[in-house]
């Protein structure tokens, strides 16, 4: 298999090769101003590792395929048309108001709770932009208030005068009953036919979502519209730096659903978070490959802490209304929580509470941890974990930032020596054991709250700093397993090197299955069926865009679906697509009473109340093919590796110091076997072994941590 | 008198006496009625032996937090799954807590999300629950048991919340408690939706569940759940909730479990109480450091929901050194036949939320937070009713009790060099939303309420302009859903869903954020209405700081006798989306267009009769002529101000035709305008000459003080007689049936009518 795999981050550019049997990986910095010129950097750097050419190169790979943060970087720089939205008439104030509560989505709980500082981000459409439009759709698709077209005329003139440089559309209902939002573009195009220069774009709500709830899909197609050009200028200029170079096919681009289409086929919002994302699409594809079984994906980095959900039965975890940057959207994209906690998180004195506290608040990498030397002041994570002896002062980073250990204690002693009376070797043990607990309860929250038990997982532990914080997380988590994966340092590439082509629709539907008043059970499936076919057949339509024979797409059936009037979110995939008989039905209330009780405990559900499917959703993808790691589980062999060096470190429930081996990358061949305490420092992570831990290097610079008495496989 | 005491009619009695009468009341109780000694005290518990004993052991402080992060998950999960399988509207948007107590019943901690006022005053069925039940033979408390509740009278906010209580066992020791709470909304009530606004005795209030175990062996009792869905309107809702709440509550239990195995049980009890105790320190610690002193405010509640009326809501706080004294003394006596009385309990949850909201939302929601604090009220006022008094829309005052403090606590707070948050007017404080009930669009009786009720729109602030409809006034981070779920599952439509309006803010410096109007009918029901439970349409509810305006008053407005839908079909041009546009045309032929009272009792809204409301602005911050002339020119722009209020009340200056402002014509226009303040103004002694009165006007419907908080107080039902009650007397108050009021008056014109007849 030859493939290019990128993932352009907000610091990085990473690149993963897979060329038949080698691979390999190359970092540049991210070029913002062109993103061309970091990728092709990147490349470069790859190439000369291979003994090719980049013409070679992308003359012979099988596909060029891309993650990328520049529309969640967009988001945050605000830079996006100036955009008119149309909305039903009374429906105008739905956006600003966001809910009620969307001054806090994206912020953290403290942040939630101050009502007095509540504050709303800068709005991507201003209220003066918004416009109401005279019609009304009732919940069924019945048109109550016919579309007055004058109204709609001069509405889009007036928006159009106003500057708009993009129209979103929001009608009431419109995925049930889309006649308006399409009459509304064909207007548009009588009054500026999309053949004059300047022309505006103009969305339609019912395309980029179709889910009821309209603020969700508001922000959805707004987000999409704010970041259409941003995107198609960035990823269009990537694409022909890729012809340039003699590359042929189709650039694809990975989507936040955990799938990926060409350029041509993926809409603006679908990218948002695509690299965090890849990185669990890459946990996924080890999870499956290597017979893993459960993982939870953590990304540690200075910043913040990542955490995905895999699981062995298959199951994708989604969220159907995540937020993004500041704002809640309506699509389906793969789940993911960012916890405040990184290398760079700050430790400070909680009076109230008589405690550390851990974040939210980071140096990041500007100042930095006190022992950068940068002019950070506050102690951080970092400075705890130097402090404890974990970290090489002088090799720190690849050696491109030197750490002083004085500024770091000074820090700890500072700003915690008074209200804890420790020394700063007892502090960094507070704040180690505070901020390893911390990801703990985090990872617990969310695998708990989906009917899961962390001791049942393998954690996966990739970023900068996961591989120094893995065993303590896995301890307080009761985990005995432990995977630091290859290619950690490019994980998220290597992720987007190895998902489906795949496309998510989904459509709001009312369909009772079983009516306690009534007591019916379903018998009438030519509507439900209906909307699978429907659905189904979109699927069909964009990859057959792409080149791809509909007899090659598969499909995958899912519903949203609830007892009585609840707000689950419970999707239960059912294998079948079409619905023959009430058999299919009562199937497929036992599969939901199944996993509902899996999730919420046996005897938590309530057929009695009624069952309802609110969501039909139909994944269409195609199996490519995958790069092969062979198997990346404990190598047989154990081979002891001869310690560098020692030195005295000090570890969270031991009062004396413990006399710590020492190892560089070379520990990381596989078969490589060292017991804690270790550490083992690498180009691109810091490894430690803590006491009762075991390492042992598997193929591709994957090493397993495993406690003492649990067994490797 | 203590519920558990006996009339000795005076006579002294010994020791002995006392004990054998004990025993004899212990073995011949009637009823376990509400405790005083539990529902009067707000301080935390002294600690057991058993707190005592850990917290003397000098347990690690760190392993302490360690502890108290892993219940914050916990209570994170159980919140969660309430949240995804709550079938209640309120458990949907936010309305519900999930809580840990200490064995003795005081709450030490609620999730990171969750309503904040349940945080003080579910611990008071806690309580009743080891007080009574424990010991007795009959019930007892045992590992699998699980407790409902709902009676605010045993506490709660109100009755339409429902909790489940379970006890943690560890090794057979009760080591704590754990509870989930939702807003269920519909619990049998004369009026559906829970909240009967026209409730006159507290058996039409409906369910009214002291705590009483409805669980055993992790198993709902089938018997006694059947009995309590024959008792509501929604009986799928009140099956599958008590579920969600037992399942929520048991895994919550199972993690505090997973706690003690992993720390220990003195960690878990060391952490409890711990918690209690510091925050407990740190409030007195924050008082102290306020400045001593005295303020007060008084504020009026214009509706009981049947009628006007001006029913006194005063406080007066007090500070000195770490003391804080809240004084409400001299308010609304008791309306025994309305619903919007409140038990003393329930007022001191408002009180509290209002500080962790408004004051210090840093502060970890327990009952710490205000056992400091010292609450003076009169027995048998609206704002510490009786045990007999309806009270199913306690709402009424305690959205008072929600808003008000701040705003006299940023007196004191103006000074201080930290700022826990920041400093700004009352949030809007009405539950503006629509209540209903009826048949729905899929043959389902129901009745609930509509998640505006979190729109409320926030008070300017020191820095800022308030924001528009963002969150009840009692809770963070709560939603106002979306409406095209909302018709899907019931039998209304919203011609305006989210609407701002114009000229209906808080004006100030920094203005308060807007609220929207709500228009809304019902289609595809043979059977379905609404009402409203709220107040303000005469008297202003939210109140402005330091020079800022309060906010207006909304009225609520309806067109009965028309069908909208056949409007949409033959002359669509008269529909309309804002109330002023309706009610400044009202051309729809047949229509009976109506303005009346903000509160409107249960009726039933044929189809395509309109309702329409408006959710409330906060209160404005500052004087309006420091208001920067381009919030104003923005203001307009985004029509939430008209170019006329522009000019009027904030006197700007601008250019008509292109809205630029001219900053010299602006500048002359507001310092006329101080001038002409400074002509009207009077000095003091003649201003209280004039204005001061020796009691309220015959014609109003006064109930309260006058003027000295501590002096006599008013009672003049509409109707009836006015009564004047010592300070240290008031008993409750009733006022007559407006039906039997209008029936008099219309006698009374008819009878004048027949003897102007007679006599021409």
């Amino acid at each position: 298999m030859k493939r290019v795999a990128v993932d352009i981050g907000g610091t990085f550019t990473d690149c993963f090769v897979a060329w038949g049997e080698r691979y390999v990986q190359a970092k540049a910095l991210t070029t913002h101003h062109n993103l061309a010129a970091g990728f092709n950097e990147a490349l470069a750097l790859a190439v000369a590792e291979l003994g090719i050419t980049t013409r070679e190169l992308l003359g012979a790979v099988d596909s060029v395929r891309y993650s990328t943060t520049l529309g969640t970087n967009a988001l945050i720089e605000r830079k996006g048309p100036r955009i008119g939205l149309i909305v039903t008439a009374g429906f105008d104030s739905v956006v600003p108001l966001s809910r009620g509560r969307g001054y806090g989505d994206g912020l953290s709980f403290q942040a939630q709770h101050d009502i007095p500082r509540a504050q709303r981000p800068e709005p991507l459409v201003p209220i003066p932009l918004i416009r109401p439009l005279r019609e009304r759709v009732g919940y069924d698709g019945d048109v109550l208030l016919a579309l007055d077209e004058e109204d709609v005329r001069r509405q889009l003139r007036d928006l159009v005068d106003q500057g708009a440089e993009t129209l979103v559309v929001l009608l009431a209902n419109s995925v049930v009953n889309p006649e308006h939002e399409l009459r509304v573009r064909e207007i548009f195009l009588e009054e500026y036919p999309g053949w004059f220069l300047g022309a505006v774009p103009m969305l339609l709500s019912h395309q980029v979502a179709g889910r009821k709830g309209e603020y969700g899909r508001a922000m959805s197609t707004i987000i999409d519209g704010f970041l259409h050009q941003a995107m198609y200028h960035g990823l269009g200029s990537l694409e022909l730096s890729l012809r340039d170079n003699g590359y042929r096919l189709p650039m694809l681009i990975n989507h936040n659903s955990g799938g990926m289409a060409q350029l041509n086929s993926t809409d603006a919002l679908q990218t948002v978070h695509s690299g965090p994302v890849a990185g669990i699409a890459a946990s996924e594809h080890l999870a499956r490959g290597g017979g893993i079984g459960h993982v939870i994906a953590t990304d540690m980095g200075g910043t913040s802490f990542d955490i995905g959900i895999v699981t062995a039965d298959g199951e994708r975890h989604y969220d159907f209304n995540p937020i993004i940057d500041r704002w809640l959207v309506s699509i389906p994209m793969v789940h993911l929580v960012t916890l405040g906690a990184g290398g760079g998180s700050i430790a400070s004195w909680d009076a109230l509470l008589q405690r550390v506290r851990i974040g939210p608040e980071s140096a990041g990498s500007d100042p930095g941890p006190a022992c950068y030397g940068r002019g950070g002041r506050a102690p951080t994570v970092t400075d705890a974990d130097l402090q404890l002896g974990y970290l090489d002062p002088a090799n720190y980073a690849q050696g491109r930032i030197r750490l002083d250990a004085r500024r770091g204690e000074r820090a700890l002693r500072g700003a915690l020596g008074a209200p804890l009376g420790l020394d700063a070797l007892g502090i960094a043990k507070v704040i180690r054991e505070t901020v390893d607990h911390q990801m703990a309860d985090g990872i617990a929250t969310e695998l708990r709250a989906r009917g899961y038990t962390p001791e049942e997982f393998t954690l996966l532990a990739y970023g900068g700093n996961g591989p120094l914080h893995c065993c303590g997380i896995a301890n307080a988590l009761g985990i005995t397993r432990v995977l630091a994966p290859p290619f950690s340092s490019v994980f998220s590439a290597l992720g987007a090197g190895n998902v489906n082509q795949l496309h998510i629709h989904e459509k709001s539907t009312y369909t009772v299955l079983f009516h306690t008043g009534r007591k019916q059970v379903l018998t009438d499936f030519t509507q439900l069926n209906a909307t699978i076919a429907e659905l189904k057949q979109r699927g069909i339509d964009d990859l057959r865009r792409q080149g791809i024979a509909p007899a090659a797409v598969r499909h995958r059936v899912e519903f949203d679906m609830r007892y009585g009037n609840q707000r689950a979110e419970t999707a239960v995939t059912y294998d079948i697509e079409r619905f023959d008989g009430v058999h299919d039905a009562l199937g497929l209330m036992a599969a939901f009473h199944r996993r509902y009780g899996e999730r919420f405990g046996a005897g938590s559900q309530a057929t009695e109340a009624g069952v309802r499917i609110n969501t039909v959703r139909v994944s269409s993808f195609i199996e490519v093919g995958k790069v092969d790691f062979g198997r990346i589980d404990p190598p047989a062999a154990r081979r002891p590796v001869t310690p560098l060096a020692s030195r005295a470190c000090h570890f969270v429930g031991h009062v004396a110091p413990l006399e710590t081996r020492l190892y560089d990358e070379r520990a990381l061949a596989a078969g490589s076997f060292v017991d804690g305490p270790a550490i083992v420092t690498a180009a691109a992570t810091t490894y430690l072994i803590e006491p009762g831990w075991r390492f042992h290097a598997a193929a591709h610079g994957a090493v397993w941590f495993t406690r003492d008495g649990a067994t490797e496989d | 008198m203590a519920a558990d005491t006996i009339d000795t009619g005076g006579a002294a009695l010994s020791a002995e006496e006392r004990h054998l009468l004990d025993a004899f009341m212990a073995d011949n109780r009637l009823f376990y009625g509400p405790d005083p000694a539990i529902m009067r005290n707000h301080r935390l518990a002294p600690r057991t032996a058993a707190e005592e004993a850990v917290l003397a052991a000098g347990l690690d402080a760190n392993r302490i937090n360690l502890v108290r992060g892993r219940l914050s998950s916990a209570l994170e999960e159980s919140f969660t799954m309430i949240e995804q399988t709550g079938v209640a509207p309120g458990a949907k948007w936010g309305d519900l807590v999930s809580s840990i107590f200490t064995a003795a019943g005081d709450l030490s901690q609620i999730g990171p999300r969750g309503i904040v006022g349940f945080a003080t005053v579910s611990h008071y069925p806690v309580q009743f629950i080891a007080k009574y039940w424990i010991d007795d033979p009959t019930v007892g408390v045992r590992d699998g048991d699980a407790f409902i509740h709902n009676d605010s009278r045993y506490g709660n906010i109100h009755n339409t919340d429902q909790s489940m209580i379970m006890p943690v066992f560890h090794a057979g020791e009760l080591v704590c408690w754990v509870a989930t709470t939702i807003h269920e909304g519909e619990c049998g009530a004369i009026e559906p939706g829970g909240m009967p606004s026209i409730a006159e005795t507290k058996f039409d209030e409906g369910l009214k569940m002291c705590p009483f175990r409805c669980a055993e062996n992790f198993q709902l009792k089938r018997d006694l759940v059947n009995f309590l869905q024959n008792s509501v309107r929604d009986p799928k809702l009140q099956l599958f909730d008590m579920k969600v709440k037992l399942h929520a509550s048991n895994r919550l239990r199972e993690r505090v479990l997973a706690v003690i195995r992993e720390f220990g049980r003195d960690y878990l009890v060391a952490t409890l109480r711990k918690t209690l105790e510091d925050t407990e320190a740190e409030v007195r610690r924050r008082i102290a450091e306020m400045p001593d002193g005295t303020c007060r405010i008084d504020t009026y509640i214009d509706s009981s929901l049947r009628e006007h009326i001006l029913a006194k809501w005063p406080l007066t706080v007090t500070v000195k050194g770490e003391k804080m004294i809240w004084d409400l003394r001299g308010a609304c006596p008791e309306l025994t036949n309305r619903s919007i009385n409140t038990t003393l309990a329930s007022l001191k949850t408002s009180l509290v939320s209002n500080l962790l909201v408004y004051v210090w939302p840093d502060l970890p929601p327990n009952q710490g937070v205000f056992s400091p604090i010292e609450v003076l009220t009169d027995r048998s006022s609206l704002l510490d009713c009786s045990d007999d008094a309806p009270n199913a829309m306690s709402l009424i005052p305690l959205f008072r009790a929600l808003s008000t403090p701040s705003v006299l606590l940023a007196k004191f707070l103006y000074c201080m060099p930290k700022r826990y948050t920041a400093i700004s007017a009352s949030h809007y404080n009405q539950p503006a939303t629509f209540v209903y009930g009826g048949l729905t669009q899929h043959y389902e009786i129901t009745g609930n309420f509509c998640a505006d009720i979190n729109g409320n729109g926030s008070g300017g602030r020191e820095d800022n302009d308030g924001e528009h409809g963002l969150s009840p006034t009692f809770g963070a981070y709560c939603d106002t859903g979306e409406y095209e779920l909302a018709e899907e599952e019931l039998p209304y439509l919203r011609i305006v869903a989210q609407k701002l309006t114009t000229d209906r803010t808080g004006f100030g410096k920094h203005r308060g954020g807007m609220g929207y109007e709500q228009i809304v009918t019902v289609k595809n029901s043979a059977g379905f209405g609404f009402m409203t439970g709220q107040c303000g349409a005469k008297h202003p509810s939210a109140n402005g700081l330091f020079g800022g305006y309060a906010c207006p008053a909304y009225p609520l407005a309806k067109i009965k006798d028309i069908n909208i839908f056949e409007v949409m079909k033959r002359t669509p041009e008269q529909v309309k989306h804002g109330i002023a546009e309706y009610m400044n045309d009202p051309s729809i032929a047949g229509g009976r267009y109506l303005m009346q009272d903000a509160a409107l009792n249960f009726e039933i809204c044929q189809e395509g009769e309109i309702y329409m409301i408006c959710q409330g602005s906060g209160g404005g911050y500052g004087d309006v002529l420091e208001r920067e002339p381009w919030r104003v020119m923005q203001d307009i722009d985004e029509k939430l101000l008209t170019r006329d209020c522009a000019e009027r009340v904030y006197h700007v200056r601008f250019d008509p035709r292109t809205g630029a402002v001219d900053e010299a014509a602006t500048a002359a226009a507001r310092e006329a305008e101080r001038a002409a303040r400074r002509a009207r103004g009077v000095p003091f002694d003649e201003f209280c000459a004039r204005w001061i009165a020796d009691g309220p006007d015959p014609a109003l419907p006064y109930f309260g003080s006058w003027g000295d908080n501590r002096g006599p107080v008013i009672a003049q039902p509409p109707g009836g007689a006015r009564r004047v009650m010592p300070a240290d007397g008031v008993t409750g108050v009733t006022i007559g049936n407006p039906r039997e009021r209008r029936i008099a008056e219309l006698e009374a014109e008819n009878a004048a009518l027949k003897a102007r007849l007679a006599a021409s």
